[in-house]
């Protein structure tokens, strides 16, 4: 009998004979399970803030800062150099014929919970003209937009649901000066996020301040961005860089997304770690069970090698189930629930690459658990094990 | 004690299948141990900061700092015990990437117990501050990560412009201080006179106030008091006490007791039915020695002792091993989470816990090994 042959008869006899080692068997699936369940559910923090951070993101548009800054704090773009900004090539205009280039100057201010009157900050940004031509996907629900020179602003509807004093027409003190709510407004797809807007010379003459953080652009189309890099470069007065709103968002997740991912797989780990060792005894147990029966096919000339194989295949067999059974209860449990650590708001995303990603480590477990029992049922020496009651 | 030995052999009956068990539960509770840990760090810092701290920040960031003037005032507002301030800047060592944030300070002794938990200097090391203009301290970590030691130069790069045109500043590493941060290695320490005299803009300001009050329970009426006379003008201040911050903080981290409740019970389900088909199995193996043992004289009675007394030593055993690696394991997570204790509550959870664990799996096989029936378990039946 070839050996293939011999893999496939072990292994429909291994799977067959699970009925009557439902105990083991449900062992092994209830650890790979809950070690994928824990590693998916924490993993889904990640992706969920990720795909929340990302969701309005466009490939037309880029952000300017100055060169080396590490965030949007630490960029200073001054009022010339903003201007010059404006001429550069392949920024798209408007309806008007003016290019689409919103300097923001961004102030962190602090405020007061809503729900227990903790302190809570949000980011206030001041923009020059054209923020609508800039964010298509910001439209008004109620109120209207601010008009410049005056202390005005508007601020998303999450605003209002988080902190106090940011419904239409509520009036707010900053800087020794009253400023109000003139608008409110939504943002595509983006929830639980606070963002305020107002006009960018009222901004910066309000917080004692004469440089921009950063300026927005839209370009003409994804492609004009090594356009206008190139501009940049050959204008070094500007002192500024350009990169595509997509990569300024990944370096703002960074930090949080390295946090989060070191505590998943930290846990997700010894999880794992545990439920292989379990597996493992498991499986030894089960070797131990059919000690006969594997003499027995070694007798009539099985190869350890396919019995080997057949065993390898049957612990990995065994394992995927319970990765499924954990990513399903992830998704049951936590998807689309509402998380924010570290001061971040978003909501749980168990998705179907999450799930490979458990079926890989249950794939893994899986062969590491089975490989030393299925390597001592491949030794059991035929006579002893035939003698033996 | 006679069933000592007797217990003792039939824990170490079949000596691979214990080891593996021993380790998995170890492994269990050393997460449990890991993940109460820094539940406990977190509360104990929270607990330890000090509540007659005021921190005075402006209300707004990315506008103009607090001008240091308003030292006079703060230290004029009765309740005040004593102010001391900081200001700070942002430096690169080299690479862009290495981010070295200078914390700048002016001569006070308030800064030797201003912060314990977080920040610890001898006044030693900030006598040596003092004494030289472009002195810094540094800590052990950020000295390990630059190759950083006492009598080296080290020049940053920074945003913040000097008067003389330069955009590097240079420091002389004058001593040493303790630090407990996380993401360990992140600032130094230098003189603020130093700081403010070479600059050309901002200058005159800071980043922030401490100020010290005489009565912690009158922090929360103290930090409105200190608002209010800043209320209005055009550098507002938001203040509140050490403790407060570190409480809101740490409610920013999320639903801390939640994840480590669901980890911890996600665990538990998998211990416990992996140890008890473990169990149920080494009962079935055992049958016929159990026969024996019954036909010997053990009563029924004196089995299921046994049985359950195997399950409980080897998980409490077990489970002292995790907790044991997981404290093995703190100064490592320490980078992360500051302060990450062991106290003798988590101790004896855990052994509780490890007790339930063997308790609740054991209880079947104990009984099914209690109500052999001799002639069945010899005939093999």
């Amino acid at each position: 009998m070839s050996r293939a042959k011999q893999f496939w008869a072990l292994l429909q006899m291994n799977l067959g004979a699970i009925p009557q080692r439902l105990g083991l068997v449900c062992t092994i699936v209830i650890g790979v399970a809950c070690a994928v369940g824990v590693l998916v559910s924490m993993l889904a923090m990640g992706v969920g803030a990720r795909r929340e951070a990302l969701a309005n993101v466009r490939p037309d548009r880029a952000v300017l800062r100055s060169v080396d800054a590490l965030g949007a704090a630490q960029s200073s773009i001054a009022k010339d150099a903003a201007a010059s900004i404006h001429d550069l090539p392949g920024i798209r205009r408007n309806a008007q014929g003016e290019p689409i280039a919103v300097a923001q100057a961004l102030v962190f201010v602090q405020a007061r919970n809503r729900a227990n009157g903790e302190q809570m900050g949000f980011p206030l940004t001041g923009v020059t003209s054209g923020l609508v031509d800039y964010m298509p996907e910001l439209h008004l629900t109620s109120g209207r937009m601010f008009k410049p020179g005056l202390r005005e602003l508007i601020a998303s509807n999450n605003c209002a649901r988080q902190l106090a004093d940011f419904a239409v027409g509520d009036k707010r003190n900053m800087r020794g000066g009253e400023w109000v709510v003139v608008g409110s407004f939504d943002v595509g797809r983006t929830e639980g996020v606070c963002n305020v807007f107002a006009d960018a010379d009222t901004v910066l003459s309000a917080f004692g301040r004469n440089t921009f953080n950063q300026i927005g652009v839209m370009l003409q189309s994804p492609a004009t961005f090594a356009e206008l890099t190139s501009a940049l470069k050959a204008n070094p007065a500007i002192r500024a860089e350009a990169k595509h709103e997509s990569q300024v968002v990944e370096e703002g997740m960074q930090q949080l997304n390295g946090i989060l991912n070191f505590v998943s797989y930290f846990v997700g780990s010894i999880m794992a770690l545990a439920a292989t060792i379990g597996a493992a005894n498991s499986l030894y147990a089960i070797v131990d069970a059919r000690r006969r029966e594997l003499a027995t096919l070694r007798a009539i000339g099985f190869n350890s090698g396919p019995i080997i194989a057949s065993l390898l295949s049957e612990s990995i067999l065994v394992a995927l189930p319970g990765a499924l059974l954990g990513a399903l209860i992830a998704w049951l449990l936590f998807n689309g629930s509402l998380a924010s650590p570290f001061g971040a708001s978003f909501r749980l995303a168990v998705t179907p690459a999450l799930a490979v990603l458990g079926l890989a480590w249950a794939l893994a477990m899986g062969a590491i658990s089975g490989f030393l029992p299925a390597v001592r049922a491949a030794r059991v020496p035929v006579t002893v094990a035939l003698r033996s009651t | 004690m006679k069933y000592l030995p007797l217990i003792w052999a039939g824990i170490w009956r079949k000596p691979g299948r214990t080891t593996l068990v021993l380790l998995q539960v170890a492994l269990a509770f050393a997460l449990f141990g890991v993940l109460q840990g820094m539940k406990t760090g977190v509360d104990q810092a929270i607990a330890n900061a000090r509540a007659d701290v005021l921190f005075v920040a402006p209300a707004a960031f990315g506008g103009m700092p607090l001008p240091a003037a308003y030292l006079e005032r703060l230290k004029s507002i009765p309740g005040v015990k004593g102010v001391t301030f900081a200001d700070g800047m942002l430096g690169t060592y080299q690479q862009p990437t290495q981010v070295v944030y200078v914390l700048a300070i002016e001569k006070n002794d308030t800064w030797l117990t201003l912060a314990p938990e977080i920040f610890s200097v001898s006044p030693k090391d900030l006598a040596a501050l003092h004494n030289k203009r472009t002195g810094v301290l540094i800590s052990a970590d950020i000295g390990k990560k630059y190759g950083w030691h006492v009598g080296d130069r080290i020049p940053l790069s920074s945003n913040v412009q000097q008067s003389d045109g330069s955009a590097t500043w240079v420091f002389d590493v004058v001593g040493m201080f303790t630090a407990h941060e996380i993401g360990a290695g992140g600032y130094i320490v230098a003189n603020y006179s130093y700081l403010d005299e070479a600059r050309t803009l901002n200058k005159g300001t800071v980043r922030n106030f401490y100020a010290l009050i005489s009565d912690p329970q009158r922090a929360a009426a103290m930090s409105q008091t200190i608002d209010a006379a800043f209320a209005n003008s055009s550098n507002e201040t938001q203040t509140a006490s050490f403790k407060e911050n570190a409480q809101q903080q740490m409610r920013r981290i999320g639903d801390l007791n939640f994840a480590i409740r669901s980890i911890v019970s996600a665990v538990l389900v998998a211990l416990l039915f992996s140890i008890s088909t473990m169990l149920m199995q080494t009962i079935r193996e055992r049958t016929p020695e159990l026969a024996v043992l019954k036909t010997l004289g053990f009563s029924d009675r004196a089995v299921f002792a046994m049985v359950v007394a195997e399950a409980v030593v080897l998980c409490v055993a077990a489970a002292l091993l995790g907790l044991a690696l997981a404290m093995g394991l703190f100064p490592y997570a320490a980078k992360f989470v500051p302060g990450l204790s062991m106290p003798k509550v988590v101790i004896a959870a855990g052994v509780i816990g490890a007790v339930l664990v063997a308790l609740v799996s054991v209880a079947v096989p104990a009984s099914r090994a209690a109500r052999l029936r001799v002639v069945d378990a010899l005939a093999g039946r």
